[in-house]
């Protein structure tokens, strides 16, 4: 406070400024000397650091789950980091690891975790350790459970997952003739179906039927992209040193699916997420392909929002998603209490993760699911059975969200999606780029 | 030339008086200078500290780095020859944002130098309120990379743009700006050139106003018309000034980065991507470190390629 009332004086001197600003890096040298582990603590209980990369309505929920795990546990107080989402957070969290100092626990996308996990940048989990607090594997969804491990261990412990899914405008699809006597969207099971449906919701609206911005964005392009390649019920496959495996065909169809959305009257031919997202709320169109994570947004926009899993058009139910896992970045010196502290927050937030349903995702943890709390939030029950349903990214170290390789995938395929190249010449150059990354070194 | 080696002659003679004259005395005199070059490394030091720390050593480190398969994660930290050099120059990706950055280059610098060249002969006609001219067209330079790419984004933005807006009011079509291959890269040249010109505008006005009127005045005697002086006067006279401005312009057309990675992060389809944005994609975001050090020293010997071509063309022009 003192420097606040020095600088208060109108007439500052030469003098007096080098004085204050010398009391004022001191200050910051002091706070950098004992402030190494966050605000200082009271005697006795110990500080997890915690990185995460949720910001917006996701890192409020996240925060609020902190703070209350915090409450219960006077032993220890979680001290959350914040970083941007995407390549800034898993270059810095890599780089922490890599230095042995990183913070106790932190968030990572399952579908990173095949980065991570065989060089050693993190630890695996000690399930009896877990057990004590009552979550064991029987607490997670099947497809869930199977992606946290890697060679036989757990590696992450999911807090969600995440979906891309269907949005659409109750009202607009009433007055379109499209709601089932239920009260949900009839069910389109081919891309025909899909693309009338589409139509009729457009002479609603005056605008678009489907609202979906992906210009500038490879995650974005991606998410749908997979949906509908898994829905072919192939696979696919990479692995270091051989050619990627992947179904052509079934990928040029997705492909030019996709780019028959953007004819200016099912979709709009180009525009970003941002864009997108503010159309379906302003009523411009009855449908709209995002990410769970976006359901506050809309519910605050005012509108008639329900939801359903992206329609089955290829035969097979599939929707892409990726969870929200907590991981052990690997310590020099691993603190058995800090440890144990960790596993117990961790109980406690999945625990007490039906406010972070509300946020839109699908909580990990089966007895959330399985209450009648949950059971009631809408439109998030309407999409749960997403759970049984997902797929994450093909495993690999440079695979997963926000990585690069769905870059490369948005340099290879935006054209196509704007019309201005082949589906079939777009996916060969994206194999072609992936091919690249599989023949070079592992650096995990 | 005469002229240079006299002062080095002279120069020398200095030196060598010193100790000549320190010999008789031989007690205090010689403490006394290794006092005051003590004081002299004294005074040397936080800088030398600097220097060595934060250039000289990363330098020194990256080239034994690019020796090796060092990752990100630790992982193989061991000597692998010239395996990522040979890796790196049969690399597409590499070759395509090199050519990225040397087409950015050569699209920027022209248009940064004569449009700095032109607006400083305009200001120079005698225009009132110079000030403002001056302030107005050097502003921009102040802004950070980062406020420019906010603005030129939301401009370039294909629905809400100022741009696209005004094209479509005087009945143009709109334009895909950044999310077209074939634009986007010319786009990033408009932004940078509205952002630096200053820079250079600033440098050409200076030397425009140490031109001698003299040299105006006999010419108009002569009968030379405004264009005869500016061809004939102020360009000759303005050489020494554009060799530099040509020199920092490239050099720092080199550098690009910041405005690509804010406005377009190197799409679309990697049109726009520069070596630099791949040599930090490959090391920090790709974890190859050893890799991304490799093609930083490939294009590290292609700016000294440049710098060299450029001192052997002004060396034999200047002589």
């Amino acid at each position: 406070m003192k420097q606040i009332d020095f600088f208060a004086g109108k007439q500052v001197t030469r003098r007096q400024l080098l004085a204050g600003s010398a009391a004022f890096g001191s200050v910051f040298a002091a706070a950098g000397l004992t402030g190494c582990g966050g605000p200082a603590s009271a005697a006795g209980v110990r500080d997890i650091a915690f990185w995460h990369l949720l910001s917006g309505g996701d890192g409020i929920k996240m925060q609020a789950m902190i703070s209350k795990a915090n409450e219960g546990n006077p032993g220890f107080t979680v001290h959350p980091t914040v970083l941007a989402w995407g390549p800034p957070y898993y270059t810095k969290l890599a780089m922490a690891s890599a230095g042995g100092r990183p913070p106790e626990l932190a968030i990572m996308h399952a579908s990173r975790v095949p980065g991570y996990a065989p060089g050693g940048l993190i630890d695996p989990w000690d399930m009896s350790l877990l057990a004590e607090h009552g979550v064991t594997p029987q607490s997670f969804a099947p497809r869930i459970w199977d992606k946290s491990q890697q060679n036989g261990q757990v590696f992450s412990i999911a807090l969600d997952s995440h979906p891309f899914v269907m949005f659409y405008n109750t009202e607009v699809a009433g007055k379109a003739g499209v709601l089932a006597p239920d009260g949900h969207l009839q069910a389109a099971s081919s891309p025909q179906e899909f693309l009338s449906m589409a139509r009729e919701m457009q002479k609603v609206t005056q605008a678009h039927g489907l609202s979906f911005g992906y210009l500038g964005s490879g995650s974005q392009m991606w998410r749908l992209f997979y949906t509908l390649y898994k829905q072919h019920g192939v696979d696919m496959e990479l692995t270091q040193g051989q050619p990627m495996k992947a179904d052509r065909d079934a990928a040029i169809e997705s492909l030019e699916f996709m780019a028959s959305l953007f004819d200016d009257t099912v979709a709009a031919k180009s525009g970003d997420i941002s864009t997108g997202i503010a159309e379906f709320a302003r009523g411009g169109s009855g449908m709209l392909f995002s990410g769970v994570w976006e359901l506050p947004t809309l519910k605050k926009a005012g509108l008639p929002v329900d939801a359903a899993t992206i329609p089955t058009l290829y035969g097979t139910p599939a929707a892409y998603a990726d969870s929200h896992s907590f991981v052990l970045p690997r310590q020099l010196n691993a603190d058995d209490e800090k440890r144990r502290d960790v596993y117990k927050f961790v109980s406690d937030v999945l625990k007490g993760s039906l406010s972070w349903a509300e946020a839109g995702h699908i909580p990990a943890y089966q007895p959330i699911v399985q209450s009648q709390a949950y059971r009631e939030l809408t439109p998030q029950i309407h999409y749960a059975n997403a759970a049984d349903i997902i797929n994450y990214d093909p495993e690999s170290w440079f695979s997963g969200s926000g990585s690069d390789w769905q870059t490369y995938f948005a340099e290879n395929v935006q054209n196509v999606l704007l019309g201005r190249d082949k589906a079939a010449d777009g996916w060969d150059a994206f194999v072609h780029r992936t091919n690249t990354l599989l023949s070079r070194p592992n650096p995990v | 030339m005469s002229s240079l080696a006299t002062s080095g002659r002279t120069a020398e003679r200095t030196a060598s008086s010193r100790p000549t004259r320190s010999r008789p005395q031989p007690g205090p005199a010689p403490s006394r200078q290794a006092r005051d070059n003590l004081t002299g490394w004294g005074f040397a030091a936080p800088f030398l500290a600097f220097f060595l720390v934060f250039l000289v050593w990363p330098i020194l480190y990256g080239l034994f780095m690019s020796l090796t398969g060092k990752s990100l994660t630790g992982a193989n930290d061991n000597l692998i020859g010239l395996a990522n050099y040979a890796e790196a120059l049969a690399d597409a990706d590499m070759w395509r944002s090199l050519g990225n950055t040397l087409y950015f280059t050569v699209i920027s610098t022209v248009p940064l130098v004569i449009v700095a060249l032109v607006m400083a002969a305009l200001l120079n006609v005698g225009l009132p309120a110079q000030w403002l001219w001056r302030l107005s067209y050097f502003a921009p330079y102040l802004l950070a990379s980062t406020v420019v790419s906010l603005f030129f984004t939301w401009m370039y933005n294909p629905q809400l743009g100022l741009i696209n807006d005004s094209l479509a009011k005087i009945g143009l079509p709109k334009v895909a700006w950044l999310n077209d291959p074939n634009v986007a890269m010319w786009a990033i040249v408009i932004a940078t050139l509205w952002w630096t010109v200053g820079f250079n505008f600033l440098l050409y006005l200076a030397a425009m106003q140490n031109i001698p009127h003299q040299h105006y005045e006999a010419a108009s005697l002569d009968g030379a018309g405004a264009w005869r002086q500016f061809f004939s006067i102020t360009l000759p006279q303005l050489a020494p000034t554009t060799v530099m401005i040509v020199l920092l312009q490239i050099l720092a057309s080199l550098k690009i980065f910041d405005q690509v990675y804010q406005m377009t992060a190197g799409g679309p389809s990697g049109s726009t991507r520069p070596v630099v944005q791949y040599i930090f994609e490959t090391g920090f975001t790709g974890y190859r470190l050893g890799y991304s050090a490799a093609v930083s020293y490939i294009f590290f010997g292609l700016i000294v390629i440049v710098s060299v071509m450029q001192f052997l063309i002004t060396r034999r022009r200047s002589a």
